[in-house]
């Protein structure tokens, strides 16, 4: 507000009258002649300023109690809010612009937990995408967390990250932010010592460092992370905290940070005046809140508490289906699996009863291949077969022997077999190592195997009942002359001229007979055999009647042979024959050398 | 923590042997690498006082420059001390040092300065006379060092402990 100056000559006052007129009460009673009203409005403004400037004054302590009462009395006519409203937002704009960090210490309290749940919020929707993600997993791993997910009736995903997130707090430093200087140091049991007050200022350069090549003042180093280790730095209005970690830390160990340096700020603030930050780090229970078992117990804790990750009941059936079809493999797998070994135990037990060969080992991928190793004598009988019979489906099988010697009964027999090559009617048997030839054989073999079967080996004694063959011909041409004699001793009687008696024709069959076998003792006996029908007569009628009788008597006989059969027959007269006299005929025989 | 923590911050052109004096006082933690890429390296050291507590200076050895820029005003915040260090071989390299002070008193009003001259070993080769010494030492506490034989060093650091509070 404008005052008039006070030294102003017309601000003179005018009261007193002039006791003489001199120039200047001339001009005086002049002014006040044309001026007069005028001035005393002047007076009379002058005054109301001096009030309205006194009240003014005052307004500062007037304005809260009027702004007060000028709210209640709005009621629903918020004239003193629409009136300040624009105001306020321009003082709020001129102070975010030209003192901000201010504003920010001021609102920092409030941001926070802001943020926070802001963040939650964010996480929370990512942990269900990540839920639906991962919930198709049908990993054996998948399988166990999700069967741990569903015993402990916890989301699946909840499950996965408290896996998944494995993590160590190494160091935890509490620095002044604006030098740097370390306020408290915190390290996990067993680390070696470092110079903590060396790092915590690098770590402040650092952060300025960057702040200042990417040019912000409202930036600063947030994380860093090498490898596994991994710095988390949050930046308070007074203090940072600096968290060195191991693995893949939580986002909650995130929030859990930055909570724990508001209430550090919040005790800083309710901290005494006059009290230094070290007064501060002194504090024990700062010192609890950036301790890095505390922060772990706690995030561990604010992880199993989020309201996002409430106890559901998952459906039991999915996993019932998959854990009976899971059965359902193992089962089958566990049968195919019995079967496999109950087949080479089979096989195992039949090659150990075979005779010639010894069992090593088997080599098996069960229903892929299959190889035997073992011993085997080169007498021994095939054992393909064998392994071929064996129930071990598709795979393939092979055997891988290397020879040697049984001495094996049964094997020393065959290798005696192979060695000695015995006649038909030579019986070899083999038993305790002892070879018994028995039978009949040429004098030469007999002679030859009798000094070979001792040097065979698995034969420790021989023993020997070999005997001279019969000669079959011999026995052949015996049997045939014998049958001969029989044939001679059967004659077909006459009555007269070629008439027979009665029963001839049996007589003439009993011959047929015995001269169908004669074919085989001949051959056997190796001789050819020569039929001749000869017919006889008594000493009654002359020589030439006599000679017809005896020649119709052969042929009646020839062609009642020749009738059953036997033909080549030839005829002959009796003449030649001392024979007695007899109205007969009959078959002589007569044997020759074979072609 | 053990005791008081103080940041001093140590400036000074390039080449007068900051690093040196840091080297000689303390065993470096960080490399010097980090001199020439983030333009500072910082060590700690406890120093006795005597009939006093000790204290934990924290070193911060910032690159050698002859004016401030943003990134080395940022490393001076909220330091205690201020080691000044100039070459006495070089009469510039104390102008420079000076220049530093002057620039960073608006940052540091109350930040106790000691000044260094190092190199005092190759004395006879000073181009820093003694009458200018002596009058240094009438505005702030002047310690003559060699980073290369140690002299000096420990009571140039001794003196900014002393007079740090507590």
């Amino acid at each position: 507000m404008a005052t008039l100056p006070a030294g102003d000559e017309h601000a003179k006052p005018t009261g007193a009258a002039p006791a003489a007129a001199e120039p200047g009460d001339e001009l005086e009673r002049l002014r006040e002649l044309l001026l007069g009203d005028e001035r005393r409005e002047l007076v009379a403004a002058r005054a109301r300023i001096a009030e309205l400037e006194r009240m003014q004054g005052k307004l500062s302590q007037r304005l809260p109690d009027a702004a007060i009462a000028a709210l209640r009395e709005q009621g629903d006519h918020p004239r003193v809010s629409a009136a300040l409203a624009a105001p306020v937002a321009q003082a709020l704009g001129a102070a975010v612009h030209n003192n901000r960090q201010s504003i920010i210490d001021a609102l920092f309290p409030v941001i926070g937990p802001m943020i926070r749940r802001a963040v939650a919020e964010a996480l929370r929707g990512l942990v269900d995408n990540l839920n639906g993600a991962i919930e198709s997993s049908l990993s054996l791993r998948g399988l166990k967390w999700r069967l741990e997910a569903w015993r402990g009736g916890v989301p699946y995903a909840q499950v996965v990250l408290r896996h998944r997130l494995a993590y160590g707090i190494d160091h935890v430093f509490l620095i002044e932010r604006a030098s740097g200087l370390l306020l408290h140091h915190a390290a996990a049991a067993g680390l070696p010592a470092l110079d903590a007050d060396a790092i915590a200022g690098m770590l402040t350069a650092l952060g300025d460092f960057v702040g200042d090549s990417v040019g912000s003042d409202d930036h600063a180093l947030d994380a860093a992370q090498v490898g596994e280790s991994l710095v988390w730095v949050e930046h308070g209005p007074l203090l940072n905290l600096a968290c060195f970690m191991r693995g893949v830390p939580p986002a909650g160990l995130r929030s859990l940070l930055k909570q724990r340096l508001e209430d550090i700020h919040a005790r800083l603030a309710a901290m005494p005046d006059g009290s230094m930050l070290a007064d501060l780090a002194a504090d024990p229970e700062v010192q609890e809140r950036v301790d890095p078992a505390s922060l772990l117990r706690e995030a561990q804790i604010a992880l199993a508490a989020d309201p996002a990750a409430a106890p559901k009941r998952s459906s039991p059936w999915p996993l019932l289906f998959i854990a009976l079809l899971v059965l359902g493999v193992l089962g089958w797998q566990g049968v195919q699996r019995w079967r496999w070994q109950q087949g080479i135990d089979d096989l195992r037990v039949s090659l150990a009863a075979q005779p010639g060969f010894v069992l090593g080992k088997i080599d098996a991928r069960p229903w892929r291949s299959l190889v035997v190793h073992g011993l085997l004598d080169p007498d021994a009988p095939s054992l393909k077969a064998l392994l071929d019979r064996a129930e071990l489906g598709a795979a393939t099988r092979r055997f891988e022997t290397t020879g040697y010697v049984s001495t094996d009964d049964r094997i020393v027999e065959l290798r005696a077999r192979r060695l000695l090559q015995p006649p038909s009617d030579v019986t070899l048997t083999m038993h305790e190592g002892v070879l018994t030839l028995a039978g009949e054989a040429p004098a030469d073999w007999s002679a030859a195997a009798l000094a070979r079967a001792p040097l065979i080996a698995g034969v420790r004694a021989v023993n020997s009942s070999l005997g001279a063959p019969i000669d079959p011909q011999i026995v052949a041409r015996a049997a045939l002359k014998q049958a001969i004699a029989e044939l001679d001793a059967l004659r077909v009687d006459f009555v007269r001229e070629d008439e027979p008696v009665a029963g001839s024709d049996t007589v003439v069959d009993a011959m047929a007979a015995k001269l169908r076998g004669l074919d085989a003792l001949a051959h056997d006996a190796g001789v050819t055999l020569h039929l001749q029908a000869v017919g006889t007569s008594d000493e009654t009628g002359g020589d030439g009647t006599n000679e017809r009788v005896r020649g119709l008597r052969a042929r009646w006989l020839a062609l009642a042979l020749a009738a059953r059969g036997i033909g080549d027959v030839g005829e002959a007269d009796a003449a030649a024959n001392p024979e007695p006299s007899r109205r007969s005929a009959s078959v002589q025989i007569a044997t020759g050398p074979s072609p | 923590m053990s005791g008081s923590a103080f940041k001093v911050c140590m400036l000074g052109d390039f080449g007068v042997g900051k690093t040196s004096l840091v080297a000689r006082f303390v065993r470096s933690t960080f490399s010097d690498k980090y001199l020439t890429t983030i333009g500072v390296k910082v060590d700690s050291k406890e120093v006795l006082r005597a009939g006093r507590e000790p204290v934990k200076l924290v070193l911060w050895d910032i690159a050698g420059r002859n004016a401030l820029d943003t990134v080395g005003a940022n490393y001076l915040r909220g330091a205690h001390a201020l080691l000044l260090v100039a070459d006495g071989t070089r009469e510039a390299s104390l102008a420079t040092a000076l220049d530093l002070l002057m620039q960073s008193r608006s940052l540091l009003p109350s930040a106790q300065v000691v000044l260094a001259i190092n190199k005092q070993d190759l004395v006879e080769r000073w181009e820093v006379g003694p009458a200018t010494v002596r009058q240094l030492r009438q505005s702030l506490p002047v310690f003559e060092t060699s980073a290369a034989s140690g002299a000096g060093v420990a009571d140039a650091f001794a003196a900014i402990a002393a007079g740090l509070a507590p």
